[in-house]
């Protein structure tokens, strides 16, 4: 007895040290007198993300060292749950990457753009990304990347299917779709992934090719009439069976992957996947076009991930300024969004990255793009309504699921 | 600590003797002083305990009552208003109904299967250890991992099973059978996930307790012509009741309050035909973003558990008396 | 007397002979032991197959069941990845779960067995409270967790997540030994008081060696819950470095893409100490009582 009683003791004297010693980095903790500390929380967009905020860390400090930049990195399904947590606590990071920021920007969490980027840095943003990190004429973030939507077209299978062009509107794409399915072999002609990863996107580029709507600032529409066109057409094409199995529970990172290694006829992508096909298979021919839509308008779904910056006790708001002005310098930059492989939201950026081919017709069709109403505050529930609801689709008269999507979404 | 003698006054009631005066107090006293007896033994698993589940439990519960903004700020009071969201949601019933189904059908397959796992391990044979080791291995392995590659596996394209079910003739379409895309049968698969990785405790908890079934009885009874059925059911599995009932008592609570494997298989389908109270209450959180809905329910799932597993130990007494 | 020590009277081999039984039976036994084997292996072996694949073949709609070519690299590669430092990964979770263990083990101890031999007012309410600590869901804790060890100075320290892991693992601890403990007729402490032992001493020295199995299953089970904590970890540890490997392990998991390999590489990783140690302790696990022990 006695002896066990002496090893626990010693355990716990051990873990004492080290606890309070080894790992008390806590998160507000200065480094020393006179200096700062910032609390950098960003989600893993691929295997690169960590390393590069990495890099861009070690650049700044070198360049500012009173300032000390903590980096905390997390996966995409669990930032939000921890960021809830932190908030909760009072203890929000300092610069956040994320996506909907309404909320915290009606919750008074957060600094106003021009509070944490000099007037500079500020003024080098493209316009079409500031508008959409406005709240009543506010703007409360700075856009970090971009990515815009293309048809990604396998040449190879067009080609056996005797398809001579990559469709435009709907009739051509669905005709395509039908005879790249009946080369058979598990072949399927259009990948259509309405799983709960991101069906908010599949879905904008089918409603909204159709003339429809999600609403605005003020007013959200998902099941406005003029949608109906677009969801009918779906249905459509998955009663044809020219979409993979199951389409309403596939994820897209998954279909993806299927379309890559040449399964698949069409799929709506974005420009990260240019790189993947060049690392998972580099001898697939494929073109990336414009999206069809259903009279031929172009249309593309323009998405936006963003930096906010969260008023926390104590004045860090000019050493977080100095970061964003670091951050966002044309090299730091261009050299960051490159390796991701987006598009980037600064004009001296698109100026940098516009003679790069593979996103070329991303920037192409860029001017284009439409957004999601991420300033509405009701967006952020309807963007989880989709992603629980609309993939019944599959099955469910697409009226009935419209009117459930928006039934959800004023519900949250 | 102060409230526990009087607390406990009820379930004790049976054994306090009504006397004259002077016993009572004598033997309120001894109470007394059993009580104090028993203080330093029990007390650091209570400081323990609730000195750290009591505050987020609190928490849970005031939540459950408040409104929450997206980004977790207390916006007010909400009264009952949460409770009345999630009885008001059309699928509340199915979910509850759901989460039955989940929990008996895991647990009385889970003991049915170690029972017999259990009595195979307890033979001798060449190998035996072996097979004892690969039983624990589920075990070793997190939920989330265990349920990971299966789900992985299943996956059409990818999934290797997939592949094996191709092969032996059972699916005809190259690209596999989404197992995981439909409510049915991923729910089926979720189970199925569930007994696995609930296996080795449960064998191993009955395992041990066959090490204390008395050998001279089997052996008596064996010679008295007894049939290996008749023994097992009238000697061995009386003797088990200890073991059986804790780890019925565990794995109920446990499989209730499971939430990786059934958010894993079910993940990607879209409405709530497949989810169980726990799988909403994470949808609640990490989905539509309102840790109030979520708290209400879980206050909700707090109740059911509590009363099953009251009624539970009442009628089945996995507590021996002393 | 009990059935436990009559059974330890009997030497092993005398009970292996005495079941004559036939070698058909072995065989059969034999043959059923192979299919459970085979069962519980499977998910594991496509697992650590999947873990030795090249990125591609991992993700191929052309699905194989043996690695093409076997990159025993990506066991190599995973320890330096830019995501997570999974050294310190390794050694976070090793201590979290042994000091979490122990510490279980030094409160469940004595409550389970008072509790098994003991009469006391408020035994069933205490038994009773301390289960109920177990039906709360996790998920919906962490948040009240975090701000918990948030003022308490404790957050980002592997000291939170042992109390937070005792915390969690005590109650069924307390049950599963506890129903060994009352297995064990009193008479052997009675026995035992008589001969002058004290409380400890009975514990320690008479009951111990008795209920060994029933005490190594709730270390067991304590241990492995312990080793794959996630929820609370997630919140509590910021640090990569402080992070077990149930955290790391989600690094991997991009928005578009997911590197597989490192994920079922690091799950055998996670899973191979634990396995070694069930080997090491097999026997006691169930090997049941040596002869002797009881004296």
């Amino acid at each position: 007895m006695k002896q066990t009683l002496r090893i626990g003791a010693a355990a716990f004297s051990v873990v004492a040290a080290l606890a309070f010693s080894g790992c008390a980095s806590g998160p507000s903790s200065n480094a020393g007198s006179g200096s700062t500390s910032l609390n950098l929380l960003v989600p893993t967009y691929d295997d690169k993300t960590k390393g590069l905020w990495q890099d861009v860390i070690t650049g700044f400090e070198a360049k500012n060292p009173t300032i000390k930049v903590n980096l905390e990195v997390q996966s995409w399904d669990a930032i939000d749950g921890v960021m809830k947590t932190k908030i909760q606590g009072n203890q929000a990071p300092d610069i956040f990457n994320g996506g909907p920021f309404a909320s915290y920007a009606t919750d008074d969490l957060i600094y106003k753009a021009e509070e944490i980027a000099s007037p500079g840095t500020f003024a080098d943003f493209q316009e079409s990304f500031i508008k959409n990190e406005q709240l009543n004429g506010t703007t409360y973030a700075l856009p970090l990347i971009a990515s815009a939507r293309a048809l990604f077209v396998n040449n190879t299978l067009l080609k056996q299917a005797g398809v001579a062009a990559a469709p435009k509107t709907w009739d051509e794409l669905l005709d395509a779709a039908k005879k790249i399915t009946s080369l058979g072999n598990g072949i399927k002609g259009y990948g259509m992934p309405l799983g709960s990863e991101e069906t908010q996107g599949e879905a904008a580029i089918w409603l909204w090719g159709g003339g429809g709507t999600f609403g605005n600032e003020t007013t959200l529409k998902i099941d406005d009439p003029s949608n109906l066109v677009g969801a009918e057409q779906m249905k459509k094409m998955i009663d044809a069976g020219v979409t993979e199995e199951n389409p309403g529970s596939m994820n897209r990172s998954t279909l993806t992957d299927v379309f890559i290694q040449g399964k698949i006829g069409m799929q709506v992508l974005l420009p990260p996947i240019v790189g993947q096909i060049k690392e998972k298979n580099p001898a697939l021919d494929y073109s990336i076009v414009p999206i069809p839509t259903k009279d031929g308008a172009p249309l593309t779904l323009g998405v936006a991930d963003r930096l906010m910056a969260f008023k926390n006790k104590g004045d860090k708001q000019s050493a977080i300024t100095k970061f964003m002005d670091y951050f966002y310098q044309a090299d730091v930059y261009t050299a960051w969004v490159k390796a991701e492989g987006f598009l980037p939201t600064t004009k001296s950026g698109s100026v940098a990255l516009s003679s790069l081919p593979e996103l070329k017709p991303f920037l192409d069709v860029l001017p284009s793009a439409r957004f999601y109403p991420t300033t509405n505050a009701k967006w952020a529930a309807a963007d989880a309504a989709f992603k629980s609801l609309f993939g019944k689709i599959q099955t469910d008269p697409a009226a009935q699921v419209l009117t459930s999507v928006q039934k959800q979404a004023m519900a949250g | 600590m102060n409230s526990l003698p009087n607390t406990s006054a009820g379930v004790d009631k049976r054994h306090s003797r009504r006397g004259s005066s002077a016993r009572s107090t004598e033997a309120h006293n001894r109470r007394w002083a059993d009580l104090v007896a028993a203080l330093p033994w029990i007390t650091p698993a209570l400081i323990m305990i609730f000195g750290v589940v009591l505050f987020p439990a609190g928490l849970m519960f005031y939540n459950s009552t408040r409104v929450i903004s997206r980004s977790g700020l207390d916006k007010g009071t909400a009264g009952f208003g949460n409770f009345a969201q999630i009885f008001a949601f059309p699928d509340f019933g199915p979910i509850v109904v759901r989460t039955f189904v989940w929990v008996i059908l895991v647990v009385v397959l889970t003991v049915l299967i170690s029972l017999a796992l259990a009595q195979l391990l307890y033979k001798e044979f060449p190998g035996r250890r072996l097979v004892r080791l690969a039983v624990i291995v589920p075990w070793a392995a997190s939920v989330v991992m265990t349920t990971l590659v299966v789900y992985f596996g299943l996956e059409p394209y990818f999934g290797i099973f997939n592949k094996l079910f191709i092969d032996l003739g059972i699916i005809h379409d190259p690209a596999g059978f989404g197992w995981t895309k439909q409510p049915e049968t991923a729910f089926l698969w979720a189970i199925a996930v569930a007994v696995f990785v609930s296996l080795p405790f449960t064998t191993y908890t009955i395992l041990a307790g066959l090490q204390t079934v008395s050998v001279d009885t089997l052996e008596a009874a064996k010679m008295d012509g007894a049939r290996p059925a008749r023994i097992y059911v009238n000697i061995t599995l009386p003797q088990l009741r200890g073991a059986i009932s804790i780890a019925i008592l565990i794995n109920i609570i446990n499989v209730f309050n499971s939430l990786p494997i059934l958010r894993t298989m079910t993940n990607s389908i879209p409405g709530y035909d497949a989810d169980t109270i726990m799988t909403m209450i994470f949808k609640y959180i990490q989905v539509q973003g309102r840790v109030d809905y979520a708290s209400a329910l879980s206050v909700i799932a707090f109740i059911i558990v509590l009363i099953v597993v009251a009624l539970y130990v009442r009628v089945v007494k996995p507590m021996k008396e002393v | 007397m009990t059935s436990a020590t009559v059974r330890a009277t009997q030497p092993r081999s005398r009970r292996y002979t005495k079941d004559s039984i036939s070698l058909g039976r072995v065989i059969a036994r034999m043959a059923t032991g192979l299919i459970v084997l085979l069962i519980f292996l499977l998910p594991y072996i496509t697992m650590l197959f999947a873990s030795v694949k090249s990125k591609a073949e991992i993700r191929s709609v052309d699905p194989t069941y043996f690695p093409q070519e076997w990159h025993w690299e990506n066991f190599v590669a995973m320890w330096t990845t830019p995501e997570t430092p999974l050294v310190q990964n390794l050694l976070s979770t090793v201590i979290i779960a042994v000091f979490g263990t122990l510490l279980v083990l030094l409160v469940a101890l004595p409550a389970a067995y008072y509790t098994a031999r003991f009469r006391f007012p408020g035994r069933m309410v205490f038994l009773f409270l301390v289960i109920v600590s177990q039906m709360l869901q996790p998920a919906v804790l962490t948040s009240g967790i975090f701000r918990e060890f948030l003022a308490l100075g404790l957050i980002d320290t592997w000291l939170a997540m042992i109390i937070v892991n005792a915390a969690f693992n005590l109650s069924f601890a307390v049950w599963i030994m506890h129903a060994f403990f009352a297995g064990v007729p009193k008479e052997v402490d009675e026995a035992a008081q008589l001969d002058g032992a004290g409380r400890l001493a009975t514990l320690f020295r008479i009951n111990l060696p008795l209920v060994w199995p029933g005490i190594v299953t709730a270390i067991v089970f304590t241990f492995v819950s312990c080793w794959n904590e996630f929820a609370a970890s997630l919140v509590v540890l910021q640090t990569a470095g402080n992070q077990p490997l149930s955290v790391a392990l989600t690094k991997f998991v991009g928005q578009h893409e997911t590197s597989w390999h490192f994920v079922f590489g690091v799950s055998i990783v996670a899973i191979l100490p634990v396995v070694i140690l069930f080997m090491l302790i097999e026997k006691r696990l169930i090997g049941g009582l040596t002869a002797g022990s009881v004296k």
